[in-house]
């Protein structure tokens, strides 16, 4: 639940006056031109991005402080970092952690976050691994593994700490054509067990396949909030209309 | 070459010897606790704490502005006014980790700062707090990338030492010097001393190279 969010750089309104209401399950596919403010809005969901104005509340509880007396308490580092932990993000460059393998980028969340002991926290790992189909990589370090692989990696260590919702922040937006296929399929597979999601993407045709619910974004606003059908079909905004129409391979004729 | 007296190189060369043994022996015990401070030093400098934060800051300041002469001198001179009564030879260690901790932090904080943003903000995402994504994500990547700078300081740090013969400790500088004295052969025995500092830092150099090699 996002409730009037704005991010203001300088006098840019990046984000600006988002109300987003999300219920569980639902896989909500945030599309719209660059610079429109969708990786922005995605990342002050987890307040990587403090916003300027605004509040998100995950399963009721605030993220930004504790209200006490009507007034909204806000939160030390160690209690955001504590509530970061059930929102997990993927994002557009991997950002594996370079010094480890993949099966320790995957672990040390649950090893150094939830405190489980090395051989808990790697076995947890090797089944998330096992779930995007990375199982014989475990061993190799990140830069040995190709941009699909590694962003694979990044969903599961993402999904080892159990997250309640997930931030896909544009996930195949830096891999090569024939490597973007393995990582919407994992995506999807995560979709089809009811994952509660939130993506960033130019995948449209994804986008309308797997999302329960597509917001388009210009400027910073949100225009537009439809079902994938609706919106595909005909986008009631100009600025969506516009938008769709300058795509490449206009998913709308499909 | 004419003149050039070998008699006395081989005369000088025990004491010499000596001399390096000492220098090796202050320049690692304050790298020791020079590095143990620069460590912590820079991991404050990156903290989100603003109290460290700024003495650090002090501290670096007065570090990069003062000459290392000048600082011995003042440990050497103004610790025992205020009560810490030392050895020359601990006056001349902690003069020097001083010194060297203070550009240590700075190199230790580069490191850190040049890894890619991206990583804190994934360590984040996971619900890691700013000090676990230090000490667990970025420190180690700037472990290789922080050697090649500190092998500049510890050989610096070596360097520095020869300055330590103005409070009367017999590191290697001051044991030619001593020589010199008394034979009155200034030029032989400052070749000689380059000489036996080249090998000194030689031998620093590779070690750190190996261990740079370790790290990738």
């Amino acid at each position: 639940m996002i409730r009037g969010l704005s991010k203001i750089f300088g006098d840019v309104p990046v984000v600006d006056r988002v109300d987003l209401a999300v219920t569980a399950g639902e896989i909500v596919m945030v599309i719209g031109p660059s610079g429109a403010g969708k990786s922005t809005l995605l990342r002050c969901v987890n307040r990587i991005e403090i916003p300027s104005e605004g509040s998100v509340l995950l399963d009721g509880i605030d993220m930004a402080g504790e209200y006490r007396g009507g007034r909204l308490i806000p939160d030390g580092p160690i209690a955001t970092a504590r509530k970061r932990r059930r929102i997990g993000m993927v994002f557009q460059r991997f950002n594996l952690f370079a010094h480890l393998s993949a099966l320790d980028n995957v672990a040390i969340g649950p090893r150094r976050v939830l405190g489980m002991k090395l051989t808990e926290a790697r076995a947890l790992a090797a089944e998330q691994l096992a779930r995007v189909r990375m199982s014989e990589h475990a061993p190799k370090r990140p830069a040995q593994l190709s941009g699909g692989q590694q962003q694979r990696v990044a969903i599961a260590r993402a999904m080892a700490m159990r997250p309640m919702l997930m931030l896909f922040d544009e996930p195949t937006s830096a891999l090569d054509p024939e490597l973007v296929g393995e990582v919407l399929e994992v995506i999807r597979a995560l979709a089809q067990e009811g994952m509660t999601m939130l993506v960033v993407t130019h995948e449209m045709q994804f986008a309308r396949e797997v999302g329960t619910r597509v917001l388009f974004m210009d400027g910073g606003r949100m225009l537009e909030d439809a079902t994938p059908a609706a919106f595909f079909r005909q986008p009631k905004h100009p600025r969506a209309r516009e938008f769709l129409s300058r795509l490449h391979a206009p998913v709308a004729a499909a | 070459m004419p003149d050039f007296d070998w008699g006395v190189v081989w005369y000088a060369a025990p004491y010499l010897a000596q001399g390096a043994v000492v220098t090796l022996e202050i320049s690692i015990c304050a790298l020791a606790l020079g590095t143990l401070v620069g460590l912590v030093c820079g991991l404050l400098s990156v903290s989100d704490m603003a109290v460290p934060k700024a003495i650090v800051r002090g501290y670096v300041y007065f570090v990069r502005g003062t000459p290392a002469l000048v600082q011995i001198f003042l440990v050497y001179f103004a610790l025992p006014r205020i009560g810490f009564e030392l050895s020359p030879f601990a006056s001349g260690v902690v003069a020097l980790a001083f010194n060297s901790g203070g550009f240590i932090s700075e190199i230790v904080r580069a490191g850190l700062q040049s890894i890619d943003a991206g990583q804190t903000e994934a360590s984040l995402s996971i619900g890691m707090t700013n000090r676990q994504s230090v000490l667990f994500i970025l420190l180690p990547q700037s472990l290789r990338r922080i050697t090649p700078p500190l092998t500049n300081e510890v050989i610096t740090l070596v360097k520095s030492s020869s300055l330590l013969s103005v409070i009367s400790i017999t590191e290697l500088t001051r044991s030619a010097q001593l020589i010199i004295a008394e034979r009155f052969t200034p030029f032989e025995l400052y070749a000689e001393l380059a000489v036996f500092y080249l090998v000194v830092i030689s031998v620093l150099a590779w070690f750190s190279e190996f261990v740079e090699k370790k790290l990738a």
